[in-house]
């Protein structure tokens, strides 16, 4: 047996002609954890997903354990030992926790009982705090990533596969995460793992492998890497003073109050929760997950009601309101960028046009009686433009782009509604460095046209670099509020813990 | 019929009318104890407002008139009946409100006789301002109460308040607006005259012919007396902060009228100037106290606000003095010679606060 779990030679995967990867050599020695890092639309995601069974290559040779493989499904590829978690959750949302996990598992006759406790024990054992009985679909990003990795362990995949495994987790989450990579390494299970947190490469990588338009540019030890060198090589310039650590010495006044929220309830997620928002400011939301910031907002632009009796009052400047649907909202100037944009952000098999277009016929809620394909032609081109979307056309399906630019479809998608309020959910989860840099800007461009911008995000370093006034939230209401001049990590993190 | 079921509807599910909740201190109102910092200028028996005419700053002391000085105060005059307002008109005279009920004008602060006099103007004239060409702005809080009955009109949910414009030529009183909520606070906003509405939580400007607009509203205090900044805007004074607890008291009736007719006013479930003083008072123990210490984030039964407004009303900062603290119950703040002296009511004190950096160190 060959030191060499899986390599794959010259590998090539065509999209309608175009490579989504060309002669890429990659190797993943056992018991080795191995990051792939690069920019969206560098191949990351591609490369993984041949060596998980989910496509085959066009060319090219991939070996598992020294014999040629060329998995065409992903049972397949689990068959063989490799097993992927998926960067946008594959689990079934109306199946419990337990079921999900021992899915493709089942025997002729199932004890829901014997499933259930073996579910308990599973997780219990990797320390992960998810009910098994729990229907997936009423759980947290967090929480849905923990069953996804749950089951491929599940599966004793001698390769296992994460993309993007911690873009949903909490600090104290990703602690344990990396003990069950290492814990999982120590039992001699391969790891690749896509992530655009390079610092988590960094700490938790053997060897770093960095991809860029489809092509290697190097792999290498992970000691001879620092953050500068990952990011030189994903992107071909230097961008590391452009994102993060530049410490704030100005902050924009706040304008008009434009959204209060006083004393809402919706149990148990958000308790008692009162907090304003001000126009010509980013307001930035931090806290740890299931501490009601995506519920609160939610609730805010009518796509989650709060609680029947005594639910407490939104006013949007100065007038109550209560949406029992978005499409009010939308119309009244609110628009919400969600956190899970493969479920809630766009239909995946439409045009980046049509999209587009269907966020500008949100704004009227009772519908258009005509319907221009020219004005969403026109829409969708200026769109793309404006916001740098990369793909072939306007008339790209929106699945064919990577993370970075579907997550611009989907900001534009709202941006079109030209909301006076909006509400960024994670706005750079499963984003490559460079889109961060353009979503970023337009983040501060919207607060500089004179809009209320609201960011939630989990990425403390996003949020000390955009906010100009920081809310932290914790146990479902706003407990402390900062200046951006004032915070610091730690102040942050204090306030969201304790 | 239907406003009876609507009330109804909406005090079971705790919506519209019924909705019981209060704006967070938040943004420019983010709390700090900037009040507590002030220094003492002077303890007083029952300082009231203030008014400068530039070179001397004058404090309305219970029936006292008093000139404040480097070394202590002096006392310019006493007149018959408490002072509820005061303010300095063009040219060094001043004009006084007696008992809220009468204003008069005087060339200078010290003159035996007064130039102008207006008789039976309200109940509770409790602010007044210059509005450019011989007139006057006033607030009269309640045609039905008092000045220093002002608790009973907010138990009783009075809506009798008016905005008053006197004109000093030929002694007309025009009232611009009436039911209002407890108008208490006034200063001139270009051709309008701007209102602070204290039971409503708004501040709003009012025309000369008595079209209004809300220009501030859901503040989450009690808001009075306004006075302009040097450099453009008001600082505008609350006397309390609104709780959970007083706005369903406010939505309860027969709870009410049965407090008001058995307990003793300071007790009542309601704003106060000052609080912590007696075991009697409502919102005791772990409501206020971790450990015997008072929590300063605690619902507060008395507080102390002043708030920066700039010229449209918009809030920019605020000086606040927690429920752990002393200086309660603001009433007026007044810009003078580079310094910020203001009334804290509860304490009786007259306390400053240099202007310069306040912005800096109390903005977001």
């Amino acid at each position: 047996m060959t030191d060499v779990v899986l390599s794959l030679q010259k590998a090539t995967k065509r999209y309608a002609g175009a490579p989504a990867i060309e002669d890429v050599d990659f190797e993943l020695r056992r018991g080795e954890i191995h990051a792939l890092v690069g920019e969206n639309g560098a191949g990351k995601s591609t490369l993984t997903k041949v060596m998980a069974g989910v496509v085959t290559l066009s060319s090219g040779v991939m070996m598992i354990d020294g014999a040629t493989a060329a998995p065409s499904t992903p049972l397949e590829a689990r068959q063989l030992g490799v097993a992927m978690v998926f960067q946008e959750n594959s689990l079934v949302p109306t199946m419990t926790v337990a079921q999900n996990l021992f899915l493709g598992q089942e025997r002729f006759y199932n004890r829901l009982r014997g499933v259930y406790i073996a579910a308990q024990q599973f997780l219990q054992s990797l320390n992960f705090d998810v009910p098994p009985t729990a229907t997936v679909a009423a759980l947290g990003a967090a929480k849905k990533q923990m069953v996804e990795i749950a089951r491929a362990v599940l599966h004793k995949a001698k390769v296992i596969i994460f993309d993007e495994p911690t873009a949903s987790l909490t600090p104290e989450e990703k602690k344990y995460f990396f003990d069950l990579v290492r814990d999982l390494k120590k039992r001699g299970v391969s790891i690749v793992f896509i992530s655009h947190a390079l610092e988590e490469a960094l700490i938790l990588a053997d060897r770093i492998t960095v991809l860029r338009d489809g092509k290697k540019v190097v792999t290498d030890d992970a000691s001879k890497f620092d953050r500068a060198r990952i990011v030189q090589a994903m992107v071909g310039r230097d961008l590391s003073h452009t994102l993060y650590g530049v410490k704030r010495t100005s902050v924009r006044p706040a304008g008009e109050r434009v959204l209060t929220v006083q004393n809402l309830k919706m149990a148990p997620m958000v308790r008692n929760n009162s907090f304003s928002v001000f126009a010509g400011q980013i307001t930035g939301v931090f806290g740890l997950v299931g501490a009601g910031r995506t519920e609160t907002f939610k609730v805010v632009a009518g796509l989650l009601k709060r609680d029947f009796f005594h639910g407490g009052e939104v006013t949007l400047r100065d007038n109550p309101v209560r949406y029992r649907v978005p499409a009010p909202a939308v119309k009244a100037g609110i628009a919400y960028v969600t956190e899970d944009r493969k479920v809630e952000g766009f239909f995946e098999t439409a045009s980046i046009a049509r999209n587009i277009y269907v966020g500008l016929l949100a704004k009227f809620p009772r519908g258009r009686s005509l319907l221009s394909k020219r004005e969403q032609a026109k829409s969708g081109k200026d769109w793309i433009q404006r916001l740098n979307v990369r793909a072939i056309g306007s008339e790209a399906k929106v699945v064919e782009l990577s993370g970075g630019n579907q997550q611009k479809v989907v900001i534009a998608k709202s941006l079109i509604q030209e909301p006076d309020l909006i509400i960024f959910d994670e706005p750079t989860r499963g984003v490559d460095v460079g889109a961060i840099v353009e979503i970023h800007e337009l983040v501060n461009s919207l607060a500089d046209q004179g809009k209320a911008v609201v960011v939630i995000s989990s990425y403390l370093p996003e949020i000390l670099a955009l906010s100009d006034r920081i809310l932290v939230s914790r146990q479902g209401k706003v407990v402390e509020e900062f200046s951006a001049l004032e915070a610091t990590e730690e102040k942050i993190m204090y306030a969201a813990i304790h | 019929m239907f406003g009876a079921l609507r009330d109804f509807a909406q005090s079971f599910l705790g919506r519209g009318e019924a909705t019981i909740t209060v704006p967070s201190f938040d943004g420019a109102l983010k709390p700090n104890q900037a009040l507590e910092n002030a220094e003492i200028v002077l303890q007083c028996e029952a300082p009231e407002d203030l008014a400068s005419d530039g070179q001397n700053l004058f404090l309305a002391d219970g029936v006292r008139l008093l000139r404040i000085e480097e070394k202590g105060a002096t006392a310019v005059r006493e007149f018959d009946a408490p002072i509820t307002a005061i303010c300095a008109l063009p040219g060094s005279g001043l004009a006084v409100a007696l008992g809220g009920q009468e204003v008069r004008c005087y060339g200078a602060p010290a003159d035996a006789q007064p130039s102008v006099i207006f008789s039976d103007v309200g109940r509770a004239v409790n602010a007044l301002t210059p509005a450019g060409d011989d007139a006057l702005y006033a607030t009269d809080g309640s045609a039905t109460r008092d000045y220093k009955d002002w608790v009973w009109d907010l138990m009783e949910r009075g809506r009798s308040g008016r905005a008053l414009r006197l004109d000093l030529k030929t002694k007309r009183v025009d009232v611009l607006a009436d039911r209002l909520r407890y108008a208490f606070g006034v200063a001139a906003m270009g051709g309008r005259a701007l209102v602070a509405e204290s039971w409503r939580h708004n501040l709003v400007a009012i025309g000369p012919e008595g079209a209004s607009e809300v220009v501030r509203a859901h503040l989450p205090v009690y808001p009075s007396r306004l006075t302009p900044a040097m450099d453009g805007g008001w600082w505008l004074t609350a006397f309390a902060a609104r709780t959970l607890l007083v706005e369903f008291v406010l939505r309860e009736p027969a709870y009410r009228k049965r407090m008001m007719a058995e307990i003793a006013p300071e007790f009542w479930v309601a704003p106060k100037l000052r609080s912590g003083e007696s075991f009697k008072e409502p919102m005791q123990g772990a409501h206020l106290k971790t450990m015997g210490v008072v929590k300063p984030w605690a619902p507060p039964r008395s507080y102390g606000l002043i708030i920066r407004l700039d010229s449209a009303g918009l809030p920019l900062f605020s000086l606040h003095s927690r429920v752990d603290g002393i200086n309660h119950g603001i009433v007026a703040a007044l810009e003078h010679k580079g310094r910020l002296y203001f009334i804290a009511k509860g304490p009786r004190r007259l306390l400053s606060l240099p202007i310069e950096g306040l912005a800096k160190d109390y903005s977001e």
